[in-house]
């Protein structure tokens, strides 16, 4: 009979099995889908520094930032969140992804070795707090880019962080290990169906695409499909009133949504 | 400040030493740029006046254990250091000269509005008016903002797009912290009696 471990490191196996196929299905929005769940896993790390805002919270703080202006202590969590997951892995693109440890150590962690993925992932945790104990959102930051890149792939996919508690985070060893293992399994759990909610809504979008006339349209969508949110502004090929009227059109062909529920400073996405 | 280009004359390598008097002389470089300098330094200035590809990190821990003993040391401040005084010292420097008052020089309400910028940030003017029940003027936030205790977040989203202001590195750097969840538990202050409601 198969123990707490064992059966919990199977399990693990499992659902990264099957998200490895989910991740390479044609149809899914790769960078949008990422971008949503590290705004998930910001959200876990933001209450593990005792704050509380939420996700519409964090996107605010992100989108109505000046360039040179400070997004806060929140806002800046769901960047490094958003840097980490955006750009292919490497030591320099997760150094700028999470300042406050050494290049050397972001080096090592991505060297780091493990008979599986979630054991590396599991290690470098250990390693990152061992040195910096409050350095959670660059631990789980590190922590889910070796995870990804054991699975072969070029970017970081928010995993683990999305279900692990503060209180896993104190545990050492084969304890950790098993709640890294359980956090997989749970992690899949949101990504999956976000995966299969995105892949359809991105289909819808592509559909109303050709009946867009709207210049730069084209542009627009795939912008869309690559962002968790967007500002009209931030269409900035288009003039600021096109870009409005082409958020409100998607809108009303039920191809996007409009995030915030506000009458004014509204962001759009899929 | 140097001109820009005596900058490249700068040697980083310093390859005529023997290692150990090059390890020593970049570590006497990180403190002289420490000593220099009120506010952290982040990793990536230091790693400029020593060479290429060195550890700043193992540097600065070589740094740390020469400094033992010192009446000072380098402390993390967010993602950089700054070099100061042990707090043991603080009564020695205030019996000698009033110094942490005059280099924040601020009233007792300048400072209470500080605090409540700190636990509710990113906040608006507006935000801190419902806080203490009165206007908080744009001079004091300027008195706080010459200082760099703190700066612009981002805006609120309504009317007029107001910006809230953000605590920053320095703010840590003064008030002896490392990060944000140095503040006080806003709980056990109230328990210990330190707040009046």
């Amino acid at each position: 009979m198969a123990g707490n471990a064992e059966v919990a490191a199977f399990l693990a196996g499992a659902a990264l099995a099957h998200l490895v196929l989910v991740e390479a299905a044609r149809q899914l929005p790769q960078a949008l889908w990422r971008e949503r769940l590290a705004l998930i896993a910001a959200e876990v790390c933001v209450a593990m520094t005792g704050r509380r805002e939420g996700q519409g919270a964090l996107r605010d703080a992100v989108h109505l930032t000046r360039p040179g202006d400070d997004p806060g202590p929140s806002g800046r969590v769901l960047q490094q969140w958003l840097h980490a997951a955006g750009r292919p892995i490497s030591v320099v693109g997760l150094g700028r992804a999470v300042d406050g440890v050494a290049t050397d150590s972001v080096a090592l962690c991505l060297d780091v070795v493990g008979p599986t993925p979630v054991e590396r992932a599991a290690q470098v945790i250990e390693v990152v707090l061992e040195g910096t104990p409050r350095a959670e959102t660059e631990a789980l930051i590190l922590a889910d880019a070796v995870l990804s890149k054991s699975l072969g792939w070029k970017h970081a996919l928010p995993l683990l962080s999305l279900a692990l508690k503060p209180r896993d985070l104190r545990l050492r060893g084969g304890e950790l290990r098993l709640a890294c293992h359980r956090a997989v399994v749970l992690g899949a759990g949101q990504a999956v169906p976000l995966a299969a909610d995105l892949s359809r809504r991105a289909v819808r979008l592509q559909a109303v695409a050709p009946r867009l006339r709207a210049r730069g349209a084209a542009r627009a969508v795939l912008l869309f499909l690559s962002r968790d949110a967007l500002a009209p502004s931030a269409l900035n090929f288009m003039s600021d009133r096109a870009a409005r009227r082409l958020c409100d059109r998607l809108v009303d062909l039920g191809a996007i949504r409009e995030l915030t529920g506000r009458d004014s400073f509204r962001l759009y996405g899929l | 400040m140097k001109k820009a280009g005596t900058e490249t004359a700068l040697d980083h390598e310093l390859a005529d030493l023997p290692p150990d008097l090059r390890w020593r002389e970049w570590m006497r470089r990180i403190e002289a740029v420490l000593f220099a300098s009120a506010a952290p330094v982040a990793r990536d200035d230091l790693a400029r006046v020593v060479g290429p590809g060195v550890s700043v990190d193992l540097l600065i821990e070589d740094l740390m254990v020469d400094l033992a003993g010192r009446p000072y040391q380098v402390a993390r401040v967010g993602a950089g250091w700054v070099l100061r005084t042990l707090p043991a010292y603080a009564p020695v420097i205030r019996a000698a000269a009033d110094i942490g008052g005059q280099v924040l020089n601020l009233s007792e309400f300048d400072l209470a509005v500080l605090a409540a910028i700190a636990y509710h940030q990113p906040i608006s003017r507006d935000g801190l008016k419902e806080i203490f029940g009165r206007e908080i003027s744009r001079d004091m936030i300027g008195r706080l903002a010459e200082r760099d205790l703190i700066g612009t977040g981002p805006r609120e989203p309504r009317r007029g797009a107001p910006y809230t202001f953000v605590t920053t590195e320095i703010f840590l750097a003064a008030f002896g912290m490392q990060s944000l969840r140095d503040l006080p538990d806003p709980e056990l202050l109230l328990d210990s009696g330190m707040t009046h409601t």
